[in-house]
């Protein structure tokens, strides 16, 4: 079984008469450990599919199970808790607190779990190493740059250690450098430790650090191609 | 899990939004400050005319006075009141004010027989500065009750003017009765002759009967012994005669509850829009709360926690002002030589706090709900 299965995945917005439905009976299956981009053009309902995954959103019809759990059957108050145990989420805009330092914001996810000050010192500095700013861990984020920022947005989404972890446009906002520094830490993060990544992305030269790309359109897959296949078009 | 480990998060939010924090807790520490000040004169009030079991101290007036200078006895009903059945004493008592009207600070002269004082009233009283002895040698002398000689800044040895008499500090006294705290006992042959000659004329007496029961029976037989006399009786229980002569002061501070009231609601109005703007600027934030598997229960919890952390600590400030500054005022507002004072004790600190923190949570919930109900994926669009 797929780490992530969704079946006639739909989901529907009513605004006055009309049904917007950026979500149109997608079929998907993502397998553990795997790197997947989703491209597509804007309002093809990339960050819609990708917020149905991390569980911050729910479908109008159609099965979503990740990891064996119906995420359409959880409530409110239980899906919270599984997004705290399996889902790490990196934002365009790295979405950092800004009132708290970078080692504040790493800390956040964790004061969720049964762990003490000291444990959770010891996984935000893994977590800040990992990304390469230990060094400042102490800094808030308007004293760092962008590239910065979403280096501890990443460590904040992976310190839990969660099942996926999914990026929206990680790199949207980046320049050339600081993108290719971001990407080549996400590829660290799957090709050591692991990890199954999901992330939409603009640029084909990103989603070519993926494994695999999947291309929508109007909220229906289009094709599916290897990662070599996808760059080459 | 405890939530006490997110309290650290909420501290950070109030502390590191600096201008807003310090804006909002300095409105709620104004109008903590008016409210704990109309408190403690609301407690001066209950203080100073709310009969307590075991009192036994009636006050002899003139009948349809109301003012210490029209109210005009022979001192020697004395006699005639202590062979009433049930009496143990009558001092009288010759009172000279500085001030007729409503004021913060009036000095009031008691003019007593000082053996007689001392013997009756003395065991109630505390010589915290000063010579009983200095007092009892001296015709000039006064012992000054804690308030009045706090505000005036008066210790022993030191003389001091009011109300045409010059007189000399022998002592300074604390009692548990609000009227002592705020009076210059003297003599009363000084007093009766600081003034015009009028030996032989008292103010009024102050009567002491055996038993809290006899008050009013004791009361009755007063007033009907002197009913057909030159100068007629009423007779009151100490703290009735307050009530009556005070009673525009009790109005006053009656009225004063409702700008109470007013108050807390201005720290509802106040800590509600703090917490209303800062949620509608962080809608971003509680959404990656949210997004980072936080509930929307705890969401709410920690907005709520804001508006419980501002309001305390513009409650703490407040309240404490208002006690600082009572207690080294010493004010007690005083009319026609009663006082009622401004008692701003640690229980009215303690209600302003506990009625702070629960309008701190009031003005944080519908804030804290909205923000909670939203949609997290929508946040993210708006945002
Ligand atoms: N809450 C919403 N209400 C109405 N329409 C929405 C809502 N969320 C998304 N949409 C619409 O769904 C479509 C897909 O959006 P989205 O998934 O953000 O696209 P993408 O990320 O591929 O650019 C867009 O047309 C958008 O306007
Ligand atoms: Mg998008």
């Amino acid at each position: 079984m797929a780490l992530i299965e969704c079946r006639g995945l739909t989901r529907e917005y009513k605004k006055g008469d009309n049904i917007i439905r950026p979500l149109d009976g997608l079929d998907l299956d993502v397998e553990r450990g795997e790197f997947v981009a989703l491209m597509g053009p804007s309002g093809s309902g990339k960050t819609t599919l990708l917020n149905l995954v991390a569980g911050i959103d729910s479908p109008t019809r159609g099965e979503l199970t990740v990891d064996g759990v119906a995420l359409g059957s959880l409530s409110r108050n239980k899906l919270a808790a599984w997004r705290a145990q399996h889902v790490g989420y990196v934002f365009q805009l790295y979405n950092l607190v800004p009132v708290l330092t970078a080692y504040e914001n790493v800390e956040l996810p964790l004061l969720l779990h049964a762990l003490s000050r000291r444990e959770r010192h010891g996984r935000v500095m893994t977590a800040l190493q990992r990304v390469g700013i230990a060094d400042r861990h102490d800094h808030y984020p308007r004293q760092l740059s962008g590239g910065q920022e979403q280096r501890v947005a990443i460590a904040r989404a992976v310190v839990t250690d969660p099942t996926i972890l999914v990026g929206d446009e990680p790199t949207g906002d980046l320049d050339a450098s600081a993108a290719e520094a971001v990407m080549a830490l996400l590829g660290e993060l799957h090709d050591d430790l692991g990890k199954t990544i999901i992330m939409v992305t603009h640029d084909p030269k990103t989603a070519a650090c993926a494994e695999r790309t999947l291309h929508l359109e109007k909220g229906r897959l289009v094709r599916e191609a290897g990662a070599m296949e996808g760059a080459a078009v | 899990m405890s939530v006490g480990r997110f309290v650290p998060y909420v501290l950070k939010q109030v502390t590191r939004h600096r201008g807003r924090s310090a804006l909002t807790v300095a409105g709620v520490a104004i109008a903590m400050f008016l409210f704990t000040a109309v408190q403690a004169m609301n407690r001066g009030v209950t203080v100073a005319t709310q009969e307590r079991a075991g009192e036994t101290t009636l006050v002899v007036y003139r009948a349809d006075r109301y003012c210490p200078a029209t109210s005009e006895l022979p001192q020697d009903y004395q006699s005639r009141i202590e062979r009433i059945e049930g009496v143990v004493s009558a001092i009288p008592v010759k009172v000279v004010v500085s001030n007729c009207r409503t004021s913060l600070d009036v000095v009031t002269f008691r003019g007593v027989p000082k053996e007689a004082f001392l013997a009756e009233r003395g065991g109630a009283m505390e010589l915290v500065a000063g010579s009983a002895e200095d007092w009892k040698r001296r015709t000039d002398a006064a012992l000054v009750g804690e308030t009045l000689a706090t505000r005036r800044g008066l210790r022993p040895g030191m003389t001091f003017d009011a109300a045409g008499i010059t007189a000399y500090v022998a002592g300074v006294i604390r009692s548990d009765n609000p009227q002592d705290q705020n009076v210059a006992y003297t003599a009363l042959e000084f007093v009766q002759l600081a003034g015009r000659d009028r030996l032989g004329i008292v103010t009024q007496f102050n009567v002491t009967v055996e038993d809290p029961s006899m008050l009013e029976s004791v009361a009755a037989e007063i007033d009907g012994t002197f009913k057909t006399a030159q100068e007629p009786t009423a007779t009151f229980t100490e703290k009735s005669f307050i009530g009556r002569i005070a009673d525009d002061i009790i109005e006053l501070v009656g009225f004063a509850r409702w700008l109470g009231i007013g108050c807390l609601a201005a720290v509802l109005a106040l800590v509600a829009n703090a917490i209303v703007l800062s949620v509608q600027s962080r809608i971003g934030e509680h959404a990656v709360l949210q997004t980072l598997g936080y509930s929307s229960r705890l969401v709410a919890l920690l907005i709520v926690g804001e508006g419980l952390v501002l309001s305390l600590a513009g409650g703490v400030l407040g309240a404490l002002a208002a006690y600082v500054v009572a207690r080294l005022g010493s004010f007690a507002l005083a009319v026609e030589g009663v006082s009622i004072p401004i008692e701003a004790s640690l229980g009215v600190i303690a209600t302003g706090l506990v009625v702070c923190g629960t309008i701190g949570v009031l003005g944080g919930l519908v804030p804290a709900w909205q923000a909670s109900r939203r949609e997290i994926a929508a946040c993210f669009r708006a945002a």
